[in-house]
Formats: structure tokens, C-alpha cells, sequence
């Protein structure tokens, strides 16, 4: 952290102002989760009949506890803990290696590959045929797919690659006269250069993992596989339609809103947890970036 | 928890096995050495087959034909996604069973998936057989554009859906009498407006309101016009053996006019188009809402819910007001025939012991099972009848979802539905609304659907969506007060020429004379 | 393939001559091969990347062709007939198609306007902020609304503008205002929509940002700092040109996204009555869906959309090549 006196005097009305403007827009952005939170603590009654603003109605831990007691809560949201991790993982073992040839000078054909990256951000094979193929591969139903499907993503590397073609070559240069390979130059020089854009990688991995549910619902038929996503969208369906039959939910202590809240309270309580260890790569004075010029 | 849990399991049925046999007898076998048969099954609420499901292990005793679990996109909620997934990984189990399953039947049924089912049924399945010559326009409903049955679907029991519900208690406070015709109608409505009937002293009473805006255009039938033909908003009709659209007639135009004016006086909800699924429990609630339209048996709940909360609170149902010209139609009714049911795939190497295990399910003892789940189990037999068990109509979740627990009333299994099931957990409400629109005949015959051949399809799926698109827009804008029905309703028509909708009734239409016969 | 400092020097000289030409091809596999010895490293780097982009991306495209077939599930790709640009030339035909495509354009315009720069904006006022408490607490929050759901999102939004107890019609009134039915009013839906869905991405989307001026050299700011810059001065002298490159690459990713449009979000909002500016390709489709099914036109219409965002990237790209050097290949 650079400190207090680097501030001058005339910057005092800068700072103060920007810290209003982002402390309105971060108390607006706060609203939803609070909104959430007081759905998930408030009777199944007043949620549905949409009575609940910013404050709990009629509290009551009645959704937690149903939510909470279910195994099926517990066996998916460690699905999901396995999926995040187990991705994440993978995704960082190929993508890191691949953003860094991508980004040497010295590739044969570089923008042949980069342009073959680029290219599936756009062009994309569609539902079905991924699925054959993913078939073929013998990945349904099973964690290895979906671990193992998801790992790659344009976006990312090409950040990725972006952020070391931007370290001045300077850095590798000592290394290089020593005698490293470019396993070595990866390991020793870009990645601890570079610890800000892999935190960044990293979490966009974690969140796309967390929050993905479209083809663990496709890919998976065993129900003991499936991510917590997945498994609060079967929630609301089944509460959602006993509701739709029987008037005497109104009168239970939760509702498929209050439900649904608690599970997406619990959902986003290991995404805050998380977010610290990667915001401290963001702090300055951590490392040496550098500036391409 | 989990070993326990299989444990009572299976004490439960070692415990029933000794009542088996005596239910088991042979009338019922389909082949002396046990069939096993593959099946994809796949409904919103059940997204897979299970063998365990109680009712399926009292099916495969009675007839020796046991199902095996092998749906595809079972953990997916859209039936037609799974089905699509099915289709396209080529390799189809025995038996395709689904919600949603009309469309993919009928047409990969005559590309050579699905198995023709008529000579089947005819020679060997005399409950389906003796069904459908009961019902010819079930069959017709039913059928591909070859003529051929490809599925035996779900036939749901009973006739009314939705109704028209009133604050009983408000027209008491008014002094007002339950309105007979759309003038008086009108006037209950503009007096709950104006009059304070929930006595708080603000002008806050919302007169008409609705969860789904549909049910709001559905009053059009009020004024003689109609806002669809099935139970699917904004569908075809079927007028003296003419396919019509209700959105491209003069009695939809007065409709339109008349409920715009109510939204602009306020007699209709402002928020009705965003309002939502909320829009019931949130108005009742807070004692505002004073009519809508809604299905008989939740709505009534709120007699029940509401009765601590709101003194002398009393929502209940009250017949369709009559149209200036002197109907009364309720507009909305169940679909005999649902587009879900089950089918014989062409890698079917037993298609005789199939369609013999699918008419099981319409004999007596199986629409019983497929009704009520396993006698002594989940119903006993009174005075000839099933009735429910007292811990399964008390334990205050719906019996429906009760019943897909243990195989119950699946969508996706060819089976005819008993209403007396769904009567034994309607609350006494809903019961008294029934009562009053059976006494009334406020019904009229439904648009069935029809089966496309490919070039009709072409042509339907050129133009319609669009069509539908346009229909809707301008009907919202109308009602919005964004356009004036009357000026714009020869320009709208015109549009709709020119858009096709011509052509789209002219491929309904034909398709419609090769399937329920012209006349 | 090979870059310009790649090939040979002497290259128009003896091109007629076959020997030679053989010759020279002879040499050029030999260097292709020497590099090839000589970098294996980078190449085994790459490789697990460009097999698995092939496996499990390039190798389901075949699938792409149904845009030219009529396509039925049970017969499969293969045995669907061909029926050329019929689809292109049904979706063409349709007049809300078109308007579909304008919005489409004109609510993605309006998003890359003033949504693009919103999350560099709010990276750059964290990094103003001098309390690493409250800076960081505030960066959690903000990227909190990505991961609410749009169903729940909508739903707030909606609640905001209702006409009787919304937010912003209290707002209006308590200004002596009209209340308004924004979310029926076709002219209101595009600020209504592009505003959701900055207000709830912005924080997200800006991490990339942090994360860029975090590797920024903070030598450059303690010779600033002698020199007597201010803050603002700073702010614009180093930290903007040095996460520029970033910024550059997000903006070309952006606009190669420009037919993308939130679709969830839009079916949770929009209303017959707004149609005429909230329909875009992607709910154009799944209405055309609900009717027919049909994976083939939507795959026409899938064909579309990234033939029209390939070619605005490639010209996104050349520019950018020319004036900043910064690419995405």
C-alpha cells in the first residue's frame, strides 16, 4: 500500500469524492444480497406474496432447516466443492502453459494458434453435438467430463497470454543466460511475475465452475453427481409445483422463494470467503509488473 | 441415515410380500418367463424411471413384464431436452415414455423411431381398443398425420380448470348481489373501487386482477369473443368445423375495446402484465385483490389461509357473467388428452408383450394402480371405491406429489386418469365452485390439436410465431391504451393477411379434415 | 503461417528453376525441423491446449452444418438432406428477424458505450481508494450481484419500477411526477435493461482491470510523485496507458460479443409491448423454438450472429494491430 503522504493536499477532494461515488454504487450492489438474505429468514408466506423489502418478515429459520437437513443439499454442494477445485485445477495446468507459448515470439505459426483459440469464442458446435461427442468420449456421466470438458476457455488464455506478452523481456534474460528451459523461464520468471492475471484466470474459473449448471443438468443422469446448481433448480421445480397444488403451503413455515434464497445464501457464503485470497494478489507493491513499451 | 433408510426400505416390502400373491393372480400375466424391458421415462417431476417405485414392482408381479431404467438427460427438468438428447444419441431403449411427447412421436414415429400402434392395439390390447372406440376424437387427437398412433398418451379426468372468483364478503359490505351478466359485473367492480370495501379507508382496492396476464385477455369472453381454443393461451379454434383464429375476430375486438376501457378506469390491475405469480398471495393477502380468474382448487385454499388473518374473508367461485348477448362460457377447461403418454421404439424385440403391458395400464386393477398406487399400501378399497389413506390425505402435502414419489399419475406412462382422485384432497371450497359450474354447462368444446404432415409444417412454421408475435403486441398495446382497437382493427386484420395467417389456417384446416374427418 | 522474418531471403530469384525450387523447399523443412528440435519446449507447452481445443471444441463442429440441413434429430446430421440457405433465407424474410438483428445492435452499442467503461471506471477509483479496509469490503460487494441469479435480478428490477410501490416511481412522485409503467414502455427498455445488467456485471467485470493495474510498475508512480503529479494526473499519465494493452483486448473481446445479448434477461423483462425494442435474435429464436423446435434455424441464426461478431473482431483487430500492436492473434 502506498501510503498517506504520497497524497497532496489538493487530491484530499478527489479521494473523498471517489470513496462517496463508490460507497453509493457498492451499498446499491449490496442490495440484492441483502434482499436474498431476507427472503431466506422470512415466513414461506410473506415471500411469496412478495411482502419482503429489506428486512426479514415473520423470521423464521424454518427454510435453513429444511434446506440444511437434506443429504441431497450436502452430497451436491460438495459436487460442486469437487468440480470448482478438480476444474480449476485442470483448467490452470493447460491454460497457463498454453497463454505462455502463445505468447513466445519464437512459436512457429503463433497467430495460426492464437487466431485456432479466438476462433471458439464465436463459433461454437451446439448442444447436440457436443453431446455426442462428449458420449464418444465416453464423459457422461461422470466427473472426469465435467472436469475435464470445461477446462479450456479462449478468454482466458488469451488474457492470460496477454498479460506475459506485456513483461518486459528484460526479466527472463538473467535466467536465460544461465542456462534455464522454458519450462524453467515459466516456472521460475512469468509465473511469479505474473500472480495478479493468475489470481485473475484462476477466479474466473472458480466463479464459471460455481456458478455452471447447464451441463452438469445435461451431461449427468446420476443424481448423486449433480452440483448444487443444479440441485436448486430441482428444488424449485418440486416446491414450486406442490405449491401450484395445494393451498395448504400457505400456511408452511418456507416456500420454494424462502428455499430458494437459503440455498443461494449458502451458495455465495464460500465465493465471499474465497474472494480475499485472491484480492491480496491485487494489492500493489506485491510484484513487479511490468509496462510493454 | 442412508442404510437406515434402506433398511425400513426393505422391511417394507418383505413385509407386504405375503399380500402379493393373493393380489397377483394370473389374469393379469403377460408371459410366463419374466420380460425385462428398457424404458426411458422422463416428466418435470420424476426425471427418471425408478424399479423401486412401488407401483412399478405391483405392475411387474401382476404381469411379469418388468421396466428398466435407462432415461437420458435425467437430471435435466425439460422433458424435451432429454427426449431430443434420446433421439440424437440414435440408440433408443424398449419403451419412450415422456411429457412433452406428442411432437417428437408424431414426427419421428413415421420416420421409422416409434412403432405404428393401431394393429397392435387392435389385436392384442382390448382395454385400448374399447377406450378408443369410446372416444374416436381422443384417438383422431392422437394421431399422426399417416393416420397412425404412434403413443399412447396421458388422459387426464375431469373438466374444469380455472373459474371466476369474487370477494363474497365485499359484496356484502356493498350490499351488492353476485353479478349475473358483464354490466353487472362491471358495476361490482367500479364499486369496489370506489365504495372502500376493505374499510381501511384509502382508495387502494385493486377490482380484477390476475396471476398470468392470459387470464386477463381470457375476459374477452366476456363480450363474446374468445382468447383461445384449448388450454393453451392464444390457440386455434374450432367453429362449425372451421379452424378460426379468436385473435382475428369482431367479438375479440369488442373484448379488447371493453378491457382496455377497465384498465384505463382501473378496474383492471395497473401492474397486471408484471405483476406475477406473486400477484394472488400478495393482493389476497393484504386485502386488496377483489376478483380474478384462477384454478378452483388453489384459489379456494384462501378461504382456509386467509380466515385468521382477514375477518369474514370468503373468495369463491361465481358463475361466468353473461356476454351482452346472453352467454355465459367458461372459457377454460382440462384437456381430455395431454401431449404426453409413452411409445414402442423400433428397437422393440417384444412389441406384442408392449403394447399388452400398455394396455394393462387401462384395465380396471391398472388405472386403479396407476391412480391410486398399491391397495393397502397407499389405498383401501371402500364400498367398492379406492379411497386414500388417512396419512396420505392428511400429511398436508399435495397427493400428487405423493403419488410421482411412488409411480403414481406419471405423465409420462399411457394411463386414463380418475378424477375421484384428484376429489378426495379438493377442500370444500372448490368443491361448491365445481358444483355451481357442472349445474351451469358454461363449457364448450375444445380445439384438440392437429397432427402437420411435412409440407403443412413448412408452412406453419414459416409463419406462425411471427403471426403470434404480432397478435400479442398489438393486443398489449391496446390494452395499454397504446392504440385504439376500433381505428386500428382493419389495418391489424390486413397485417395479418400479409403475414400469412391465411395460409397458416389453410394448412390447420386440412390438416384438421384428414384427421377428425370432414363434417 | 510463418511470420515475414521467417522466410527465406533470396526468394524471386531462381523460382523457375525446379531444382532449386526443390532445393529451397528441401531447406525450408530442414529450418521447420531445426526449430522445431529447437523449441520443442514452447510446443509441448502448447500442446495439451490445441489437443484439447481439437477434441472437445473443433471436433462437435461438424455440427454447424445443420444450419444447411433440414435437420431431424432421429436421422441425424448425416442423414438430414441439405437444403442450402433456406433457413438464412427464411430468417431474412421476416421482418421481425431484421428488427431482431437492429436491436440486438443498437442494445449491444448502447452497453459497449457506456458499459465498457464502466468497470475500467470503477477499477480505477479502487485503486484511489487510500482505506484497504473499506476498499477491499467494497470490492467484495460489488462483484456479489454476479453471482444472484437474472431471475432474482429481474425480479428486483421489476419490483423498482413498478408503478405503485416501486422505487423510482416513488421517486417520481414525491418530484411531482407521473408514475410511469416503464417496464410496458418501449422506449424506456433499453436503459432499463443495459443499466441491469452494468449495475450487476460492472464489479465483476472489473477485476480484469484491477488485476491489470496491479502489475503495474510502481516505480513509475514514486518518480511521479517527485515530480509533484497529483492523483488525477497519475491516474491518466501511467495507470491508464499502462493497462491499456488490457484494455484494448477486452474492448476487441466486447465487441466480438456484440450479438450477444444477456438473453435470460431479456425473456425476464421484456413484454409484447416492448417488443419493438427488446426482441433481439436470441429471444426471436426461442419464441420461434417454443413453436417448432427447431435446432436447424437456430443454428442458422447461431452461423449468423458469429459471422457478424468474426468479422467485426477481424476489423477490431487489424486497427488495433496498426495503431497499438495489441492482438488477439
Amino acid at each position: 500500500m502506498r501510503n498517506m503522504n504520497l497524497y497532496s493536499r489538493r487530491d484530499k477532494l478527489f479521494v473523498y469524492a471517489n470513496m462517496v461515488l463508490i460507497g453509493i454504487f457498492t451499498l446499491s450492489t449490496l442490495y440484492p444480497f441483502i434482499y436474498i438474505a431476507a427472503i431466506s429468514f422470512s415466513s414461506g408466506f410473506a415471500a411469496t406474496a412478495g411482502k419482503v423489502v429489506l428486512t426479514p418478515i415473520e423470521m423464521t429459520f424454518a427454510a435453513y432447516e429444511r434446506v440444511l437437513s437434506a443429504p441431497e443439499f450436502w452430497r451436491s454442494y460438495m459436487n460442486t466443492f469437487i468440480y470448482t477445485i478438480g476444474g480449476t485445477i485442470v483448467s490452470l495446468v493447460i491454460v497457463i502453459p498454453g497463454a505462455y507459448a502463445l505468447s513466445r515470439p519464437q512459436l512457429m505459426g503463433r497467430r495460426f494458434f492464437n487466431l485456432l483459440v479466438a476462433f471458439t469464442m464465436w463459433f461454437h458446435a451446439g448442444m447436440i453435438p457436443f453431446w455426442l461427442n462428449m458420449r464418444d468420449l465416453g464423459l457422461l456421466d461422470s466427473y472426469f467430463g465435467i472436469i475435464i470438458g470445461f477446462a479450456v476457455n479462449a478468454f482466458n488464455i488469451i488474457l492470460l497470454r496477454n498479460f506475459f506478452e506485456s513483461i518486459p523481456r528484460s526479466f527472463e534474460e538473467a535466467a536465460r543466460m544461465d542456462g534455464a528451459n522454458e519450462f524453467q523461464i515459466l516456472w521460475k520468471v512469468y509465473i511469479p511475475l505474473s500472480k495478479a492475471s493468475i489470481a485473475t484466470i484462476t477466479l474466473f474459473c472458480v466463479v464459471a465452475r460455481w456458478n455452471g449448471f447447464f451441463w452438469a443438468m445435461i451431461l449427468l443422469t446420476d443424481e448423486g453427481k449433480i452440483p448444487l446448481q443444479v440441485y436448486l433448480r430441482q428444488t424449485i421445480q418440486s416446491l414450486g409445483d406442490d405449491e401450484e397444488f395445494s393451498a395448504t403451503l400457505l400456511t408452511a413455515p418456507y416456500s420454494v422463494e424462502t428455499v430458494t434464497a437459503a440455498i443461494i445464501v449458502c451458495s455465495i457464503i464460500p465465493v465471499l470467503i474465497f474472494y480475499p485470497f485472491i484480492q491480496k494478489y491485487f494489492n500493489k507493491g506485491i510484484l513487479l509488473g511490468g509496462v510493454k513499451e | 441415515m442412508q442404510h437406515l433408510k434402506l433398511a425400513a426400505l426393505a422391511l417394507a416390502t418383505t413385509a407386504l410380500t405375503p399380500a402379493l400373491p393373493a393380489l397377483a393372480d394370473d389374469h393379469h400375466k403377460i408371459t410366463d418367463k419374466p420380460l425385462e424391458l428398457t424404458v426411458h421415462m422422463h416428466g418435470k417431476r420424476y426425471q427418471s424411471y425408478d424399479e423401486s417405485w412401488p407401483v412399478e414392482r405391483e405392475a411387474c408381479a401382476w404381469t411379469n413384464v418388468c421396466l428398466k431404467n435407462a432415461t437420458v438427460g435425467s437430471n435435466s427438468n425439460d422433458s424435451r431436452e432429454a427426449m431430443n438428447l434420446l433421439l440424437a444419441s440414435g440408440d433408443l431403449p424398449d419403451i419412450v415414455g415422456s411429457e412433452m411427447f406428442k411432437d417428437a412421436a408424431n414426427q419421428f414415429g413415421p420416420e421409422g423411431a416409434f412403432v405404428p400402434l393401431n394393429d397392435l392395439i387392435d389385436e392384442h390390447a382390448p382395454n385400448l381398443r374399447a377406450f378408443f372406440e369410446a372416444r374416436p376424437e381422443l384417438k383422431a387427437a392422437v394421431s399422426a398425420a399417416d393416420g397412425n398412433m404412434y403413443y399412447i398418451p396421458y388422459l387426464p379426468d375431469g373438466k374444469f380448470g380455472r373459474g371466476y372468483f369474487i370477494r363474497y364478503d365485499w359484496l356484502e359490505a356493498l350490499g351488492l348481489e353476485v353479478p349475473q351478466t358483464v354490466a353487472d359485473y362491471e358495476a361490482v367492480l367500479t364499486a369496489f373501487r370506489d365504495q372502500d370495501p376493505n374499510g381501511n379507508g384509502i382508495k387502494d382496492e385493486i377490482p380484477f386482477f390476475a396471476r398470468q396476464w392470459e387470464e386477463l385477455i381470457r375476459l374477452v369472453t366476456l363480450w363474446d369473443g374468445r382468447s383461445s381454443g384449448s388450454d393453451t393461451p392464444h390457440d386455434f379454434l374450432v367453429e362449425a368445423g372451421m379452424i378460426q383464429h379468436p385473435y382475428a375476430q369482431e367479438g375479440y375486438r369488442d373484448g379488447i375495446k371493453n378491457l382496455a376501457r377497465w384498465y384505463a378506469e382501473g378496474l383492471v390491475d395497473a401492474e397486471v402484465f408484471t405483476r406475477g405469480s406473486s400477484a394472488r398471495e400478495f393482493l389476497l393477502s393484504e386485502n386488496l385483490g377483489g376478483s380474478t380468474h384462477d384454478w378452483f382448487a388453489s384459489t379456494s385454499g384462501y378461504n382456509t389461509t386467509l380466515s385468521d388473518s382477514i375477518a369474514g374473508f370468503e373468495f369463491k367461485a361465481m358463475a361466468p357473467p353473461a356476454s351482452p348477448s346472453g352467454r355465459r362460457l367458461e372459457e377454460h377447461r382440462r384437456i381430455p388428452v395431454k401431449p404426453d403418454g409413452w411409445a414402442i421404439s423400433y428397437a422393440n424385440k417384444h412389441p406384442v408383450e408392449t403394447i399388452k403391458y400398455f394396455d394393462f395400464w387401462f384395465s380396471e386393477e391398472g388405472r386403479r394402480l396407476a391412480n391410486f398406487g398399491v391397495e393397502g399400501q397407499h389405498h383401501d378399497m371402500v364400498d367398492g371405491k379406492p379411497i386414500f389413506k388417512e396419512e396420505i390425505l392428511t400429511n398436508g402435502r399435495p397427493v400428487n406429489s405423493q403419488m410421482y414419489e411412488i409411480g403414481g399419475q406419471l405423465p409420462g406412462r399411457g394411463y386414463h386418469q380418475d378424477y375421484n382422485y384428484e376429489i378426495q384432497w379438493t377442500n370444500e371450497y372448490a368443491l361448491e365452485g365445481l358444483a355451481l359450474y357442472e349445474a351451469g354447462d358454461y363449457l364448450t368444446d375444445q380445439f384438440l390439436g392437429v397432427a402437420f404432415n411435412q409440407k403443412e409444417q413448412k408452412v406453419y412454421d414459416k409463419y406462425w410465431s411471427q403471426i403470434r408475435t404480432y397478435m400479442l403486441e398489438r393486443q398489449q398495446a391496446w390494452i395499454l391504451g397504446t392504440g385504439d382497437v376500433e381505428a386500428d382493427w382493419d389495418d391489424y386484420l390486413s397485417q395479418l393477411d400479409r403475414m400469412g395467417l391465411n395460409e397458416v389456417l389453410k394448412v390447420m384446416q386440412s390438416a384438421y379434415d384428414r384427421q377428425y374427418g370432414k363434417g | 503461417m510463418m511470420r515475414a522474418e521467417d522466410t527465406p531471403p533470396a526468394r524471386e530469384q531462381d523460382a523457375r528453376v525446379p531444382g532449386a525450387a526443390k532445393a529451397r523447399l528441401g531447406a525450408a523443412l530442414a529450418r521447420f525441423l531445426f526449430r522445431l528440435r529447437q523449441d520443442w519446449q514452447v510446443y509441448l507447452l502448447l500442446a495439451p491446449t490445441v489437443i484439447w481445443i481439437l477434441v472437445f471444441l473443433y471436433k462437435p463442429m461438424y455440427g454447424l452444418q445443420i444450419a444447411f440441413k433440414d435437420y431431424s434429430i432421429f436421422r441425424g446430421i448425416e442423414g438430414s438432406p441439405w437444403i442450402g440457405f433456406e433457413h438464412f433465407e427464411t430468417l431474412f424474410a421476416s421482418d421481425q428477424f431484421v428488427r431482431a438483428v437492429w436491436n440486438t445492435i443498437k442494445i449491444s452499442a448502447l452497453s459497449l458505450l457506456i458499459g465498457f467503461p464502466m468497470p475500467i471506471i470503477l477499477a480505477l477509483m479502487f485503486n484511489e481508494i487510500l482505506k484497504d479496509t473499506f476498499k477491499r469490503t467494497a470490492q467484495t460487494i460489488v462483484y456479489l450481484p454476479h453471482f444472484i441469479s437474472s431471475v432474482i435480478i429481474a425480479g428486483i428490477v421489476i419490483t423498482a419500477f413498478s408503478p405503485s410501490a416501486g422505487i423510482v416511481n416513488t421517486f417520481l412522485q414525491w418530484l411531482g411526477l407521473e408514475p410511469v409503467y416503464f417496464l410496458t414502455k418501449p422506449e424506456w427498455f433499453r436503459p432499463i435493461f443495459v443499466g441491469t445488467t452494468i449495475w450487476q456485471e460492472a464489479g465483476f467485470q472489473s477485476i480484469v482491470f484491477l488485476a491489470a493495474i496491479a502489475g503495474v510498475n510502481p516505480s513509475l508512480y514514486e518518480s511521479a510523485v517527485v515530480d509533484g503529479a497529483s492523483r488525477w494526473q497519475m491516474m491518466w499519465k501511467i495507470t491508464i496507458p499502462s493497462i491499456m494493452p488490457t484494455i484494448i483486448i477486452m474492448l476487441i473481446i466486447r465487441i466480438g460479443n456484440l450479438m450477444e445479448v444477456s438473453f435470460e434477461m431479456i425473456i425476464l423483462l421484456y413484454q409484447p409491448a416492448t417488443y419493438e425494442t427488446a426482441d433481439v435474435v436470441n429471444t426471436f429464436i426461442y419464441r420461434q423454438g417454443i413453436v417448432g423446435g427447431q435446432y436447424d434455424l437456430a443454428a442458422a441464426a447461431g452461423l449468423f450472429n458469429a459471422v457478424v461478431a468474426f468479422v467485426l473482431v477481424m476489423t477490431a483487430n487489424t486497427i488495433s494491430k496498426r495503431l497499438s500492436r495489441t492482438s488477439l492473434w
